[in-house]
């Protein structure tokens, strides 16, 4: 059964140079207890879908199309409405755990913060409930640092307490906002592993936003690529990596440095630019940039097409061939 | 933050006014509304009996700031932190919600604190307090009159600064996290923007403490502050015809005005240096 659907769904900002664009017509749907993976560069739009779906956007932003939630839709709710459900329907764990948390103010205020608005407990129990919470994150001495300034706490120890924060109010689903993109190598496993089990434990259905395709690989079921505000790839995460479509996923694995390249030689890159998301050219947007680029994609935009069952691509000449 | 002499000097300063504008009038000074016909015009520092000497009249120049120091920071006090949570509460919610609301406030700020705050203050009092000799006003409507016309000048003082200030923290993502998880706007304003804020307000209300002294003595001077030198404005406004003959009963109230708001100046801008340090450190 699914539990967010999302159709048609697009994001413009008004700015001084117009209309921008951010995310163009999305359109997907998440079984409960799933994990989706959204991958892309920087300005792709992922983060702004992602807070599309929960309605967490500036006032800048206009917001069209459809998300249906629990069978709800979302989409042209008032924001007093939507409050009810941020927090116990769905959450997000944001990306820099340094600026997340509130610096004056101690991580037990912060944690029970939602607890009793919320959940109306009182403060003896938020109290021990928010000590269960940090514990299930794995902090050691959970009733010491639950007295602590953000300030004393290291990154990794923020960003868990991000997550007890997000998980408090038993949400149903889990929005990570690069979660571990500001934390050290080291210490995202564990984070990303914590993430994990409790979404397997507390059955959260998960999208989990990230710039690095390393990090969605191994921790989530499907794995949708974004590019210049569309959905350019969707498909389940062993499909995808066997069998991309997109040049454009293709070229984003081929970024990551590995470790047989030889010292010194240039980190691979995707040469040229996103196209400015405040015009709207045709074509494809990334036929500038994709080395198996011809006339047609130039011309004309590719349709999102189901290729193989459940893997959807958007491209004239996909890798492999049509199928 | 080293404490430089200026900050113990300041926070003496500060202490002894404090004390005697609370305990002053328990402390066995001279009546300050008795005038020993004695000793009229006495130097100050000449005599135990007088220790600032006295006025043209006879009266204790120094039980009679003991007095002014009740009256003054009363006015000071009260005008700042009222006109500091008002303005506050406007500043920051603005911020927040932007929009409608923040431009008006904005617009509102600006009109008022474009009217000089003699100019504004002078013609609430004579409004609201208005005294001719058929309609006498109370002196404690006159204190009423002075501190709210001294909290309107405050207001969009206090009220700028915390705008501007919680516009750079309306937008951290604590705050799109507070959200996230349910909160109601009035709460992440009260919880989360206040505290920050907070200390930027504080620093300049030392400042404002400043301003309003200043005002209720220039008010005095004018005629319209608080009447028969009960505060130390309307203290030096009576003895100015008599800067000839006896200018101690001038200089010496002067001398404790600018010395009081020296002090608030030099905390105030303490408070401030020690935040932009916090802040660089962050």
């Amino acid at each position: 059964m699914s539990l967010v659907k999302v159709s048609d769904l697009s994001v413009s900002f008004t700015t001084e140079r117009g209309e921008l664009r951010a995310v163009r017509n999305v359109s997907l749907s998440l079984n409960a207890g799933e994990s989706l993976g959204i991958v892309g560069e920087s300005g792709s739009g992922k983060t702004v879908m992602s807070r599309a779906i929960m309605g967490l956007l500036p006032r800048t932003a206009t917001r069209t199309g459809s998300v249906e939630y629990d069978g709800q839709e979302l989409v042209g709710k008032p924001t007093k409405e939507l409050r009810e459900l941020w927090g116990t329907g769905m959450s997000m764990i944001f990306q820099d755990p340094m600026t997340a948390l509130n610096p004056v103010r101690r991580i037990g205020t912060q944690v029970e913060e939602s607890l009793r608005v919320r959940l109306g407990m009182d403060k003896k129990a938020a109290r021990s409930r928010a000590q269960e919470l940090l514990e299930l994150v794995r902090i050691p001495d959970a009733k010491q640092t639950l007295r602590k300034y953000p300030y004393q706490l290291s990154g990794g120890m923020r960003q868990r307490i991000m997550i007890a924060i997000a998980i408090s109010c038993n949400p149903k689903m889990l929005f990570a906002d690069e979660p571990t993109t500001a934390l050290d190598v080291t210490v995202q496993a564990q984070v990303l592993n914590i993430i994990d089990e409790l979404r397997q434990d507390l059955n959260m259905t998960m999208i989990l936003v990230t710039h690095d395709l390393g990090v969605v690989a191994g921790h989530t079921d499907r794995i949708g690529v974004m590019y210049a505000g569309q959905l350019v790839e969707l498909a389940p995460t062993t499909e995808l990596f066997a069998n991309m479509k997109m040049p454009y996923t293709e070229a984003l694995l081929k970024s990551i440095p590995r470790l047989e390249t030889p010292t010194g030689s240039r980190l691979p890159v995707i040469e040229g630019r996103m196209p400015d998301p405040t015009k709207d050219e045709p074509g494809c947007p990334f036929a500038s940039r994709c080395p198996y680029a011809t006339d047609k994609c130039r011309a004309e935009a590719p349709p999102f097409v189901e290729g193989t069952p459940g893997h959807f691509y958007r491209c004239w000449f996909p890798l492999g061939g049509a199928q | 933050m080293k404490k430089t002499i200026g900050y113990w000097l300041s926070a003496t300063w500060l202490a002894i006014v404090a004390f005697l504008a609370i305990f002053g009038q328990w402390l066995p000074l001279w009546d300050w509304e008795e005038p020993d016909y004695d000793n009229i015009g006495q130097t100050p520092f000449t005599s135990w009996k007088h220790p600032l000497g006295t006025d043209g009249n006879g009266i204790d120049i120094f039980s009679g700031l003991v007095q002014g120091a009740r009256i003054t920071m009363l006015i000071a006090l009260v005008s700042v932190i009222l006109g500091g949570a008002i303005g506050s509460a406007l500043g920051i919610t603005a911020a927040y919600f932007r929009g409608k609301f923040d431009a008006f406030m904005n617009i509102a700020f600006s009109v008022v604190l474009s009217i000089p705050n003699l100019v504004l203050s002078l013609s609430l009092v004579s409004i609201l307090a208005y005294s001719d000799e058929d309609n006498p006003t109370t002196d404690t409507r006159r204190i009423m009159v002075l501190i709210l016309s001294l909290t309107i000048v405050i207001i969009p003082i206090l009220g700028r600064i915390a705008r501007a200030t919680a516009l750079q923290w309306a937008n951290r993502e604590f705050v799109t996290a507070s959200k996230s998880m349910g909160t109601r706007n009035l709460r992440i304003v009260r919880d989360h923007l206040l505290p920050n804020v907070a200390p930027a307000i504080i620093a300049i209300a030392f400042l404002a403490v400043g301003v309003v002294i200043i005002a209720e003595g220039s008010l005095a001077v004018l005629g319209v502050g608080v009447p028969n030198g009960k505060s130390w404005g309307s203290q030096l406004a009576g003895a100015i015809i008599d800067i000839e003959f006896y200018p101690q009963s001038v200089y010496v109230p002067a001398l404790f005005i600018a010395a009081t708001v020296i002090a608030v100046n030099y905390f105030g801008d303490y408070f401030r240096r020690s935040l932009d340090r916090r802040e660089s450190k962050i």
